[in-house]
């Protein structure tokens, strides 16, 4: 049962933690980044348009279409990052109103794409196309150590993915030139500006980053919860990883426990109801968890936290 | 300089109250006739079946108990809930707190006017008042909580009220599901006729006009809150810490106070249009379906410039889109999410509207 829970609870909290990373890219640069939920549905939505058009080309099952779905999931997660950096940017559009003007416009374009698609593709509308389950694997020999190599046992293809994209996101934001400059954005954009280098540019490279990031963990999501795309992709898992971002202070690897405590509390509380035998309506009581955890843990990191200190500005070089 | 010109290259508009709706407007029908265009159908007629299916158009054929004026009173029982939200919404930004929670907000006062008074028998002169109430109550104490949350422990606004949209919506469907449940249509049971915020009239010639009490209410609001926010001092507050908190405080305004003062009137707002929503339009609750009609009204807010009064007129747009689209899915066979994407392109397009108009307001 520990195994059970340390599985679903990193099958959780490794997508969370790629979009929560995408959401440091964007915040650390000086834009509020509100629209993590946007962004993963449209990514998983060009992921899952991929796969529809792939698979009846590509042989060799969901192996091998997986890495280009990956890749255009990305990809669309860049576009609609970038449709949010372009409003925050060149319009100099209220953050927040524009990260939620993108979910919405995510959501509905979505929905609607998607009807589109499924009639030219099979003759009828529907409002899901087939993922199907995604591929798994386990190290060998580590993950037959009891307990600990239950880490390592059943892991989601992109589990590595997240991995290496959390370990070059660490270097490059907090190892390089580029990083610097880019928290530099958040915090001071005046002396990034002074030193010569583009606020804007680097802002929309940070959207461009986070977009990537994000499109990947909605992808992640799209596979492994519902094994479909559908509507449901909208559940608020944006929102949670942004609230992970709040909690864990801006900083990716405190981020990374926040984002465990949120799958670890989920699938515990899953294991629960199952242990205990409880009906489904009670499941749904506790699928409240995630986003009550999240009140409370906000109540008790926002107020001591440190936002960067150009957070939601929109930086204009030749402002007085 | 070279990137100097780049900044001011932005159209720059004078005296464009007017304008930029309406060129938001104009530009969102020249998306949706190209959207027409591109799925290959008639765009006119599919633009005109919008208006059919909101009893601004005559449609050809009508069922006996039907007609052009009873599709136009129940368009306008779907309007009032959508003006009421987008009023909550406005109050909100122009306090400069975003509240997208309205969703939450009017699931919650729905819920619980449903249950304490939509089941009982009391009569309509006792029990319309108290669902008004009990709609109004709910709203303003789940937003007051999170304009305190706000304050108190700097918990962005948006951030919680999204939370709280997701609590309420499983906790309401875990009751629904286990004490209210009308097993046939899977949703909580239906409310009594006593309770309904309608007044029905039976004429002569076998029309069943349905008036909702709602759009009333609505249009009163809209009135009452410009009142509010332009020629009284606690509306004249409300607008100091939205324009600029600091200034604000240095000024002497009781900033918490003013910022759960916010809150407590756009959910309010919020709660009565929960109300006329599951109580005036639908008599029945779907369990763990929150409203898109809360994200739609945030929409409506922008494309009336805030403005609580031009609110009547962009909710009477945006609803014209969302009431029509099943007739006009059902007469041309586009799927009827079409009305929500209409709803997202008009949002990407007054709100770029709204960003121009402040910019160039900051030129002149």
């Amino acid at each position: 049962m520990v195994d059970k829970i340390i599985i679903d609870g990193l099958a959780f909290s490794l997508p969370l933690f790629a979009m929560a990373i995408g959401g440091i890219f964007s915040e650390k640069s000086g834009i509020t980044m509100l629209a993590l939920e946007g962004i993963q549905g449209f990514g998983a939505f060009c992921g899952a348009v991929a796969f529809a058009y792939l698979q009846p080309v590509i042989s060799g099952g969901t192996q091998v279409i997986i890495y280009p779905v990956l890749f255009a999931a990305m990809l669309g997660g860049m576009i609609f990052a970038l449709l949010h950096a372009y409003m925050s940017i060149r319009f100099r559009l209220n953050q927040v109103i524009s990260g939620v003007v993108v979910n919405i416009l995510a959501m509905s374009l979505t929905i609607f794409l998607t009807g589109l698609i499924n009639e030219s593709l099979t003759g009828e509308s529907s409002n899901k196309i087939w993922l199907g389950a995604a591929p798994r694997f386990s190290v060998p020999g580590i993950s037959k150590i009891p307990v600990i190599g239950a880490i390592f046992r059943d892991l989601y293809i992109f589990a590595p993915f997240i991995v290496f994209f959390a370990v070059i996101s660490v270097i490059l934001l907090y190892r390089t030139r580029f990083g610097l400059r880019l928290r530099a954005c958040g915090e001071n954009p005046e002396s990034v500006e002074a030193a010569g280098c583009s606020v804007k540019r680097i802002r929309y490279f940070a959207l461009a980053i986070c977009g990537l990031l994000t499109g990947l963990g909605g992808m992640n999501f799209a596979f492994t919860f519902s094994a479909n795309f559908s509507p449901t992709i909208y559940m608020g898992y944006g929102y949670l990883a942004i609230a992970a971002l709040i909690c864990g202070n801006w900083d990716i690897r405190r981020t990374f426990l926040t984002c465990l405590i949120f799958g670890f509390a989920r699938s515990g509380g899953y294991q629960l109801i199952l242990k205990l035998g409880m009906s489904s309506d009670v499941s749904d009581l506790l699928l409240m968890i995630p986003y009550v955890l999240t009140l409370l843990l906000l109540l008790f990191f926002s107020r001591h936290n440190h936002p960067p200190s150009a957070l939601g500005s929109d930086y204009e070089y030749d402002r007085r | 300089m070279k990137q100097e010109m780049k900044a001011k290259r932005l159209p720059r508009l004078r005296s464009s109250r007017l304008l930029i709706p309406l060129v938001s407007v104009v530009s969102t029908f020249a998306v949706l006739i190209l959207v027409f265009v591109v799925i290959g159908r008639n765009p006119l007629m599919a633009i005109y079946s919008f208006f059919q299916g909101s009893g601004l158009g005559l449609k050809p054929s009508y069922s006996k108990s039907s007609s052009m004026l009873t599709d136009f009173l129940s368009y306008l029982g779907i309007l009032s809930p959508m003006l009421l939200g987008s009023l909550g919404v406005v109050v909100g930004l122009r306090g400069g707190l975003f509240n997208i929670g309205v969703s939450g907000q009017m699931l919650t006062a729905g819920f619980l006017a449903t249950i304490l008074v939509g089941y009982s028998k009391l009569p309509p002169p006792v029990s319309i008042p108290l669902v008004l109430l009990i709609g109004l109550a709910a709203g303003a104490i789940l937003g007051a909580v999170i304009g305190w949350l706000k304050y108190r422990f700097n918990v962005h606004e948006v951030v919680s009220s999204i939370m709280f949209n997701y609590i309420v919506s499983f906790l309401t469907g875990y009751f629904i599901k286990t004490k209210y449940v009308d097993p046939i249509i899977r949703s909580s049971k239906q409310v009594a006729a006593n309770a309904k915020l309608q007044v029905i009239f039976q004429t002569s010639s076998g029309l069943k006009l349905v008036v909702p009490i709602g759009i009333f209410i609505a249009i009163g609001m809209a009135f009452l809150i410009r009142f509010y926010l332009e020629r009284m001092a606690g509306g004249f507050e409300i607008r100091m810490v939205g324009f600029n908190r600091e200034g604000a405080a240095y000024a002497g305004v009781p900033i918490r106070n003013v910022m759960i003062r916010t809150m407590l009137i756009s959910g309010a707002l919020a709660g009565l249009a929960g109300v006329t929503y599951y109580l005036g339009y639908y008599s029945t609750i779907v369990p763990k379906d929150l409203p898109s009609l809360g994200y739609d009204a945030i929409a409506v807010a922008l494309l009336g410039n805030l403005g609580p009064v031009s609110c009547i007129l962009s909710s009477a747009l945006i609803t014209i889109f969302q009431k029509g689209a099943v007739y006009m899915s059902a007469s041309t066979g586009v799927v009827r999410e079409i009305a929500s994407l209409v709803t997202g392109i008009l949002l990407l397009f007054s709100s770029l509207g709204v960003s121009m108009r402040d910019r160039s307001r900051h030129y002149d």
